[in-house]
C-alpha cells in the first residue's frame, strides 16, 4: 500500500491523473452497461412481440389447415401433420421459425408420433412450464426458452403454444419457436462498438488529462523550482508571466512578493550594513585620538617622580584607563566585527595543552596576586586540534581572567580532556558562584553578576559574549554551571577537526 | 642624529610623535599632506618614514609607492587605524615594511623604529652567495653577474637571514623575530607579502622560486648553494 501511495502522495500529477481515470473509467462503463442492457432489452422485446405474433398466425393457420383437412378429408391427418411441421423449411438459427407437435395424451394416433418438430429440433426443447401452461390454459403462451438441436447446437429463443384439436385425432400442443440469433449478432455488435467507442473515449480523455495537467504541472514545477531558489537566496528569480490564466496570475502574485522580499532584504542588509560601518567607523576614528592621548599620558607617567604625589597618581590612574579604553575599544569592534559576520578564522593545527599551558603562564602573575593559584590537569600527550590560535587564546584568557575575578582567593582548577572527536577544557572557582538565572545570563554584554560589586581587573564586560562567539567560530560551545557559594564552572568543547559537529562534550559543566 | 620624517595629517598626534620621538633622540620633520610628503622626502632624505594611510591629497599607499620609487632603501612604517587585512595588505605591497596599528604604545613605536634602523647583519661582515646571487653585507648590495638588485633594507634583511643558514627552515614565527623584532606576533600577513616581494625582484620566474622555497605547513628556506666569503 505504501508503495503504492507513497508516489500518489508525492506528485500531484499521478494523484490527479489516477483519480480522473478512475471516475471517467467508472462514468463511461457504467453510461455504457445502462445502455447496452437498455438497447439489448428493447431489440428482444422487439424479436418477442413480433414473435408471438407471428406464432400466433401461424399457429392458427396450422389450426385451420387441420379442420380443412378434416373437413375435405382429403389427407391423412398424419400427412396434414408433416405438413404443418415441415411447413417450415428455413431453420431458427436461419431467423426463420419452428413447429413442434405433442400429443397431449402422449400416444401415437393414426400415425402421428407423440412428439414432432421440424429441422431436427429436440422436442423436449421446450420449456416444462411453458407445456404444463399450455395444457392448463386456453389460448396462446409463450416463454422464453433455448432451442435444442439434435446436433447439438443451442439458441436462445422463444416459444409459443396452444392447445389444438385436430379432429377426428385428438387434442395435440403446437408451438411455434423463433431464435434470437439475428438480435444477438446485433446486441453483439452494438456492445463490441461500445466497448470501443468506451475505450476511445476513457483513451482520450487520459490523453488530455496527461496533456493539461502536464502543461499546468510543468508551470507549477517551474514556479517550485523558482521559489526554492529563491529561499536559498537567489533573489534576483522570476517567475514567467505569460498569458492570463491563474497560473499567470499566480506567477504574477509571486514575482510581486519576490521583489517585496529582495527590496527588504536589500533594504535590511544596507541598514545593517551602514550600522556595521557606523561602529566600526567611529571606533576607527576613537583611534587617532586614542594614540595621541595614549603618547601624551605616556609622557606625563614618565615624568610622575617630577611631580607632587597627587598628580603623580593620577598620571598612573590616567595610563592605566587609557588601557581599560584601549580594551574596551578593541572588545567593541572585535564585536561589531561578529555582528558583521566578517569574523574570519585561520585554522592551523594546534596543541590545546599547550595554548592552556601558555595562557596559564601569562596570567600565573595576576592570579597569585589575588591569592588564587592556577592549577592544571593536562594530559601527558598532545591534544591537537584544527584550531585559529589567538582566538583560542583568547577564549582561555576570558574564561580564566573571569575565574580569577570571582574565585574568592581559592584556586582555580583547569582541565583539558578529549575523545577522538572532540575536546573539551574546564575552568573551575570555588568562589563567588552563579543562581540558575545569573547562568543564563553570564554570556550577555556588558552583563554583570553583581553591579555593586566593583570589577577587580578592570574588564571590558565582553569578554564572556566574545569567549562564546569564538567558541562559535570554532563549531564550538561553552557551558556554564555555578552554585552560590560553590563557585562556576565554564567548559569550552569544540570539535577537534574544523567544520565536523561537535558530537560530544568530553567533560562535562556539572562538577562530581 | 636619525632622522624620521612624519606623514600624518592629525596635527596634534604628528606633534606628539614628535614629542615622543625627539625624547628618544630621533630628529622629527612633520608633513600633514600627501603632496608635501615626496618633496619634502627628497629634500631633507630622512632614515626612515612614518606614514598614515588615510591622508588629504595623495593617499598613504600613493605616497608610499612614489616614496618607494625616489629610495629603495628607506624603511617605510605605516601607521593606520585599520586593522583590516585589505589595507595593511595593500600598504605592504606597495613598498611599507612594517605597520602599526593605532592606539600604540610609544615605547612600541621607538623599538619598532630602532629594529628597522639597526643595520641588518650587523655583527657579519663579509659576503655570502645564494643561487646566482652575490650578497655583500658590508657594501649592502645585491649582484646578480655584474647587475646590482635594487632591495629594500628589509628584503635584504631577510634575504640575508635566509641565505646565512641554507637549508634551515624559518618559520614565519621565527623571521617574524629575527627580520622584524617582534617578540610576540602572531601575524604572518608580513612574511608573506614581503617574501612575494622580494622574490619578484630576485627570482628567475616567481611563480616557480629557486632561491627562496616555501616548505608547506612551515615556512621558508633558501634553496641553492651558499658560501660564507
Amino acid at each position: 500500500m505504501r508503495l503504492l501511495f507513497g508516489p500518489l502522495r508525492r506528485s500531484l500529477f499521478l494523484r490527479v491523473f489516477v483519480i480522473s481515470s478512475i471516475t471517467a473509467i467508472a462514468v463511461i462503463s457504467s453510461i455504457g452497461s445502462n445502455l447496452y442492457s437498455r438497447l439489448s432489452d428493447g431489440i428482444i422485446e422487439e424479436k418477442i412481440n413480433s414473435s408471438i405474433a407471428e406464432g400466433s398466425a401461424a399457429i392458427q393457420y396450422a389450426n385451420y389447415r387441420f379442420i380443412i383437412g378434416s373437413v375435405t378429408n382429403s389427407t391423412s391427418p398424419l400427412k396434414l401433420a408433416e405438413e404443418v411441421v415441415q411447413s417450415t423449411n428455413i431453420t431458427a438459427q436461419e431467423s426463420g421459425r419452428e413447429t413442434i407437435l405433442f400429443s397431449v395424451n402422449g400416444k401415437v394416433e393414426q400415425g402421428i408420433p407423440a412428439e414432432m418438430s421440424s429441422n431436427d429440433l429436440e422436442p423436449l426443447s421446450v420449456p416444462n412450464s411453458l407445456r404444463n401452461d399450455v395444457r392448463t390454459h386456453d389460448g396462446i403462451k409463450w416463454s422464453r426458452g433455448t432451442l435444442t438441436y439434435l446436433n447439438g447446437e443451442q439458441i436462445e429463443g422463444i416459444f409459443i403454444g396452444q392447445t389444438i384439436d385436430i379432429p377426428r385425432v385428438g387434442q395435440y400442443e403446437i408451438y411455434v419457436a423463433y431464435g434470437f440469433q439475428a438480435q444477438s449478432k446485433t446486441i453483439d455488435l452494438i456492445r463490441n462498438a461500445m466497448w470501443g467507442a468506451g475505450l476511445l473515449l476513457i483513451i482520450i480523455l487520459m490523453m488530455m488529462a496527461t496533456f493539461v495537467l502536464r502543461s499546468i504541472i510543468r508551470r507549477v514545477r517551474a514556479a517550485a523550482e523558482i521559489a526554492e531558489k529563491l529561499t536559498s537566496g537567489e533573489l534576483q528569480q522570476r517567475m514567467e508571466e505569460k498569458g492570463e490564466d491563474e497560473l499567470a496570475r499566480l506567477g504574477t502574485a509571486f514575482n510581486e512578493m519576490a521583489s517585496t522580499l529582495a527590496s527588504q532584504i536589500t533594504r535590511l542588509e544596507n541598514l545593517s550594513k551602514v550600522q556595521q560601518r557606523f561602529v566600526s567607523d567611529v571606533s576607527h576614528e576613537l583611534r587617532t585620538p586614542l594614540t595621541t592621548i595614549r603618547m601624551a599620558a605616556d609622557v606625563i607617567h614618565n615624568a610622575r617622580a617630577e611631580f607632587d604625589p597627587n598628580v603623580a597618581r593620577s598620571a598612573e590612574l590616567l595610563l592605566s584607563q587609557i588601557d581599560r579604553f584601549e580594551a574596551l575599544l578593541a572588545d567593541l569592534l572585535e564585536v561589531s566585527r561578529f555582528d558583521a559576520n566578517v569574523a574570519s578564522v585561520t585554522m592551523k593545527e594546534v596543541d590545546v595543552s599547550e595554548i592552556v599551558r601558555k595562557v596559564s603562564d601569562e596570567l600565573a602573575n595576576l592570579a597569585a596576586e589575588k591569592g588564587s593559584p592556577i592549577r592544571l590537569q593536562l594530559p601527558t600527550e598532545a591534544i591537537t586540534i584544527d584550531g585559529d590560535q589567538p582566538r583560542l587564546e583568547r577564549i582561555l584568557r576570558n574564561l580564566i581572567t573571569n575565574a580569577i575575578d570571582h574565585a574568592e582567593q581559592l584556586p582555580i582548577d583547569i582541565s583539558v580532556a578529549s575523545n577522538e572527536s572532540d575536546v573539551s577544557v574546564s575552568v573551575r572557582d570555588y568562589g563567588v558562584g552563579l543562581t540558575e538565572q545569573q547562568m543564563s545570563q553570564v554570556f550577555d554584554r556588558f552583563w554583570r553578576a553583581d553591579p555593586s560589586r566593583s570589577r577587580l581587573r578592570g574588564g571590558t564586560g565582553l569578554g564572556l559574549a566574545i569567549a562564546k562567539d569564538d567558541a562559535a567560530l570554532h563549531g564550538g560551545i561553552i557551558k556554564v554551571w555555578g552554585e552560590i557559594g560553590k563557585g562556576s564552572n565554564f567548559v569550552l568543547s569544540i570539535p577537534r577537526v574544523h567544520g565536523a559537529q561537535l558530537s560530544s562534550t568530553p567533560l562535562s559543566e556539572i562538577p562530581n | 642624529m636619525t632622522s624620521v620624517l612624519v606623514v600624518d595629517d592629525d596635527q596634534d598626534l604628528a606633534e606628539m610623535l614628535g614629542i615622543v620621538l625627539n625624547g628618544a633622540g630621533i630628529e622629527v620633520d612633520l608633513v600633514s599632506n600627501g603632496d608635501e610628503a615626496v618633496d619634502v622626502f627628497r629634500n631633507n632624505q630622512p632614515d626612515l618614514v612614518l606614514l598614515d594611510i588615510m591622508l588629504p591629497g595623495l593617499d598613504g599607499i600613493t605616497v608610499c609607492r612614489e616614496i618607494r620609487k625616489e629610495s629603495t632603501r628607506v624603511p617605510i612604517v605605516m601607521l593606520t587605524a585599520k586593522g583590516d587585512t585589505h589595507d595593511i595588505v595593500k600598504g605592504l605591497e606597495a613598498g611599507a615594511d612594517d605597520y602599526m596599528v593605532k592606539p600604540f604604545k610609544p615605547s612600541e613605536l621607538v623599538a619598532r623604529i630602532r629594529t628597522r634602523l639597526r643595520r641588518a647583519g650587523g655583527e657579519v661582515n663579509g659576503s655570502l652567495t645564494i643561487g646566482d646571487l652575490a650578497i655583500d653585507i658590508v657594501e649592502h648590495t645585491v649582484m646578480r653577474g655584474e647587475r646590482e638588485i635594487p632591495l629594500t633594507r628589509l628584503e635584504f634583511d631577510l634575504l640575508v637571514a635566509l641565505a646565512r643558514e641554507p637549508g634551515r627552515v624559518f618559520s614565519r614565527e621565527t623571521l617574524l623575530i629575527e627580520v622584524w623584532g617582534y617578540r610576540n606576533s602572531t601575524d604572518t600577513r608580513l612574511v608573506n607579502v614581503h617574501i612575494q616581494r622580494l622574490r619578484a625582484k630576485i627570482e628567475h620566474d616567481p611563480e616557480n622560486p629557486t632561491i627562496i622555497l616555501t616548505v608547506r605547513g612551515v615556512g621558508y628556506k633558501a634553496g641553492g648553494s651558499s658560501a660564507r666569503g
